[in-house]
């Protein structure tokens, strides 16, 4: 297990190098002059150079590249053109706002999902599993803007019970958590069923059964851990989606959040505050794909072995 | 027989069990009897579509959607399985009647340790609480022979070989000492020698508990050493019942003739194997006479058109031998003329 | 001496372990380990053994469907080693395979006659004109219809299936199959169905059979010359009647009487080997069987036996232990 883990951060080392390679890359190709911005529209050609200068902007790409690693590793992502603040103090309390809703989106997609999924497998081919399956495709193929904007019709307008917008109280949590975790909680259902169905006809579920063991700990012990071995990657996949997904909701529910962040910064030519957006997201994503792959290797002790 | 006064430990009658699939009712079991007593060893012997591991199934009340018992009665010691609510049954299975299945591989569950599967089953029915289920784990794989049982206790089914791991299933099986062990296929899928180590565990076990043992196989070899009585099964019903030493003496059953005579042996040279032919009729297209009819080289007109009885042979026998019950018409009063099956050889 | 068909020498198959930080080789399982054996035309010669002892590994490495780690295998007299992919497709033909699960070695797409078909295609030994009346030939070879070669896989028993494998293997007139637990998952009806069509074809056709089987019933029915392995050696080689009858080797021995008779009447000393079969990762030093040998002393532990005959035993009969006289001697005393 330490030998794997250990493997596995090794191999995240390129991957890191890779994500970062590209963030910064994209920034070059994007149309657009830095020092414009910054010195602003009525800058003389002397001036602009003179940013372009000061910014290092003439120096070789790799140059510019190594000197930007550097300060990456000293958690330093530069400077807000627009408002000359360290990028890392923009972002950081954005993105735990976006990682809390994330994760409130994950409770609802987990708790959600999982029980749909099983109750689905365990009445197979009934009407609720049939119910429950229409529900996911419904669940799966609604926007998430639409459903956010169907959920402040009903409960802010029509009922009046819930704010419409911004973040932090427990009100505020329940509508953008139920619009981000809607499609997560599809996709887990169906995968807990079909997974839930496969091992369900497997020859150890029998075993229990033949043990004794009631039907209830038959599906949630013996059934559900090994069923939920595979789920356990899709919900980190889901994280991941949650994170980068997070700006639509924020938008409809304005919260102030990384995406939304991003949004203004692109909008606004704020290239360091983009890029170091970019990095943060990615440097996560990365970081749970590995937790993942960790949580399967615990649940699953067949390929601990090898 | 003395025995008569003896409660069964298994009673099964009229047994019927169907699978009902868009096509129709399947009857994968239909009509099958026979009992075992304690420290009494019954064999199930038949080919795949037999219907012998349903049967086993069916009296573990295991058979899952679409199947269905449809008829008959599963009694044990005297009590009605069948119908016991599914909560009171839970409380039999795994305690006074447990199985062990043909996939050692696949049979145990990969995300638990052997040790609690096996204090599993000690909490479910001896309200032991989790120490003390362990300890008797514990007990239990030194029982069935695993070396250094604690440590082995702690370990993942895919830790184990194949024996060990069917001698964890049968640790599982026993450790509420059942009245009742159905082993159905439990040394297929493993190696001879090991196939060896496991039936001389099973014999020995019930040496010890006085156990009554279901052994459902293909091979009569293994029914050979292990069974008593011999109950042989195809399409879905008993063909011919009788002790062992009587049935490997004087097989009446053309089908058991033809299987007998069908196995390479590795203790004598055959010239040539007899072979039946054709396979085995599906249960859409069961034939109304004899099941074994199309492919019974001695089936006459009667056989296809009347469906025969499970009987004593009252015909066709010779004389001061005993036999077990058959269902061949041969050995009926209707059958005209001598037994064509006479002087068939058999390997003895 | 008739020069025998098929010869291996000191054939060799590592299957390589890895593992650690970096996914290195760590380790090799030694499948089959230093085995060399000749098979005579119009012989079959059986592999015995429990499994993990390397018998399907010979039979897919003599084929070149894996390729050995090291060895010689030569057919006629050449050597398949040096042949290029596309000379050893062509040698293929002589040399053909029937696998255990005949299901899973059948395109469930292909109706019977397309399986057949393809198969000659590829060795292109029958003209595309002449292939429908081959097909309906080798079909009746192996005891179908030849309109039954209209129908797909599923649409057999698993008899049936097992005879479209052989029809196909026949289909390019090869000179050596190599059966790989062929009647394995067969009921005794049809498996005695299977093996008797074999035998028949064997005689019809002038076939050389490497027949591979953990069933040591089957094998004696087969067989002409048996070759026992334990853990990726030869431990004992010999013809039928003197393997079955005189087994020389504490294996063949324990192997035989694990057997059980479909007979009640018989009841004999059965040698019941303690344990499991150590790992071919790490196999036990000296003599493999040590381990688990009741006649094992300090010799079997460091000392690997070889190959051997002795007085009286048959030239063609060896065995590798370094005990055999002893354990003959321990017999004679016991009987009397």
């Amino acid at each position: 297990m330490h030998i794997f883990i250990l493997r596995r951060l090794l191999q995240l080392i390129p991957v890191l190098f890779g994500v970062t390679l590209v963030a910064f890359l994209i920034i070059q190709l994007v149309p657009g002059d830095v020092a414009q911005v910054m010195a602003g529209e009525a800058a003389s050609e002397a001036q602009l150079e003179q940013m372009r200068e000061n910014l290092g902007l003439n120096d070789p790409l790799v140059v510019q590249y190594g000197r930007f690693l550097g300060d990456l590793i000293m958690f330093d992502l530069g400077e807000s053109v627009r408002t000359g603040q360290p990028v890392m103090d923009i972002i950081a309390p954005r993105f735990i706002i976006t990682v809390e809703l994330a994760l409130w989106g994950m409770v609802v997609a987990v708790s959600v999902g999982l029980f749909f999924g099983i109750l689905s497998a365990t009445y197979r081919n009934t009407i609720r599993d049939y119910g429950t399956m229409t529900l996911a495709v419904v669940g799966l193929s609604m926007p998430n803007f639409w459903l956010g904007l169907l959920l402040i019709y009903w409960f802010s307008i029509q009922l009046g019970v819930l704010p419409t917008s911004g973040w932090g109280t427990w009100q505020q949590v329940i509508m953008p958590a139920i619009t981000m975790g809607t499609a997560g909680a599809a996709v887990i259902a169906r995968m807990t069923r079909s997974s839930m169905l496969e091992v369900i006809d497997q020859d150890y579920v029998r075993t229990a059964r033949a043990k004794g063991v009631s039907e209830r700990f038959v599906v949630y012990k013996h059934a559900f851990r090994n069923a939920l071995i595979p789920v356990v990657t899709v919900i980190g996949l889901q994280f991941g989606y949650f994170l980068s997904g997070a700006v639509l909701t924020e938008n409809v529910f304005a919260i102030n959040g990384l995406g939304r962040l991003v949004v203004d910064a692109i909008s606004q030519r704020d290239f360091p505050v983009v890029q170091g957006a970019v990095i943060v997201l990615a440097i996560t994503f990365v970081f749970v794909n590995f937790l993942v792959d960790i949580a399967y290797r615990v649940l699953n002790k067949r390929i601990d072995l090898n | 027989m003395a025995s008569n006064e003896q409660t069964p430990v298994l009673e099964v009658k009229g047994l019927q069990t169907s699978f009902f699939t868009p096509d129709g009712e399947v009857k994968a079991v239909d009509g099958v009897d026979f009992s075992v007593n304690s420290n009494e060893t019954l064999g199930i012997v038949g080919e795949s579509g037999s219907g012998k591991s349903i049967t086993s199934l069916s009296v573990m009340r295991l058979i899952q959607h679409p199947g269905k018992i449809v008829g008959g009665t599963i009694e044990l010691s005297g009590e009605d399985l069948l119908k016991k609510s599914k909560q009171q049954f839970a409380k039999y299975r795994g305690n006074r009647l447990s199985m062990i299945f043909q996939e050692p591989m696949t049979s145990l569950n990969p995300v638990f340790t052997v040790g609690s599967q096996i204090a599993e089953a000690v909490r479910i029915h001896k309200k032991l609480d989790k120490k003390a289920a362990w300890q008797e784990a514990v007990n239990m794989l030194k029982l069935v022979g695993i070396p250094a049982p604690e440590d082995r206790a702690k370990r993942y089914p895919h830790e184990l070989s194949g024996g060990m791991r069917q001698r964890v299933m049968i640790a599982i099986a026993l450790s509420c000492d059942p009245e009742l062990l159905i082993a159905d296929e439990p040394t297929t899928a493993l190696d001879v020698t090991i196939q060896a180590q496991i039936l001389e565990l099973i014999k020995e076990l019930q040496e010890k508990s006085g156990m009554a043992v279901l052994m459902i196989t293909h091979d009569l070899g293994v029914i050979a050493e292990t069974a008593d009585k011999v109950v042989v099964m195809y399409a879905g019903e008993v063909v011919e019942q009788a002790d062992v030493k009587t049935l490997f003496k004087r097989p009446l059953h053309p089908y058991t003739q033809g299987l007998m005579n069908a196995i390479p042996r590795h203790d004598i040279d055959l010239d040539e194997l007899e072979m039946i032919p054709g396979t085995v009729p599906t249960p859409q297209n069961m034939p109304s006479g004899c099941r074994f009819a199309e492919r019974c080289p001695y089936a006459r007109e009667l056989c296809v058109e009347k469906h025969p009885e499970l009987a004593t042979p009252s015909n066709n026998v010779d004389e001061g031998i005993t036999t077990g019950q058959t269902r061949c018409w041969i050995y009926t009063d209707e059958w005209d003329g001598p037994n064509p099956t006479k002087g068939v050889a058999t390997n003895q | 001496m008739t020069t025998p068909l098929f010869e291996a020498k000191n054939l060799q198959k590592y299957f390589p372990v890895k593992g650690g930080i970096l996914n290195r080789t760590q380790a090799q399982v030694k499948a089959v380990d230093d085995v060399s054996f000749a098979i005579n035309p119009g012989e079959t010669l059986s592999i015995v053994g429990e499994s993990g002892c390397g018998k399907s590994t010979t039979g897919r490495a003599i084929l070149r469907l894996d390729d050995p780690t090291d060895g010689e295998i030569l057919f006629e007299g050449q050597n398949l080693m040096e042949l290029s992919k596309s000379d050893l497709r062509q040698k293929r033909k002589e040399m053909q395979i029937i696998f255990q699960d005949p299901y899973a070695s059948l395109n469930p797409r292909q109706k019977v006659k397309q399986i057949l078909d393809e198969a000659m295609a590829i060795q292109g030994v029958v003209p595309k004109a002449k292939r429908p009346e081959r097909i309906r030939e080798l079909m009746e070879v192996v005891g179908l219809r030849p309109e039954q070669a209209e129908r797909y896989p599923f649409q057999f028993s698993g008899g049936q299936r097992q005879r479209i494998g052989i029809a196909r293997a026949l289909s390019v007139d090869p000179k050596l199959i190599v059966c790989d637990e062929a009647v394995s998952a067969l009921d005794v009806s049809t498996q005695a169905q299977v093996l008797n069509l074999l035998k028949k074809l064997q005689k019809d056709l002038d076939l050389t059979y490497l027949f591979i089987s953990h069933d040591l019933g089957v094998v004696r029915h087969i067989s002409d010359r048996v070759i026992v392995m334990y853990l990726g050696k030869i431990v004992e080689i010999a013809d039928k009647k003197d393997l079955f009858d005189s087994p020389r080797h504490p294996y063949t021995r324990a192997l035989l009487s694990a057997i059980p008779i479909p007979d009640p009447s018989k009841t004999r000393e059965r040698i019941v080997l303690q344990g499991d079969v150590p790992s071919p990762m790490n196999p036990p030093s000296g003599c493999r069987f040590h381990t688990r040998c009741p006649f094992a002393t300090d010799i079997c532990k460091t000392e690997e036996p070889e190959l051997r005959s002795t007085t009286f035993m048959n030239e063609t009969h060896k065995a590798a232990c370094h005990h055999i006289e002893k354990i003959a001697e321990t017999e004679k005393t016991s009987i009397v």
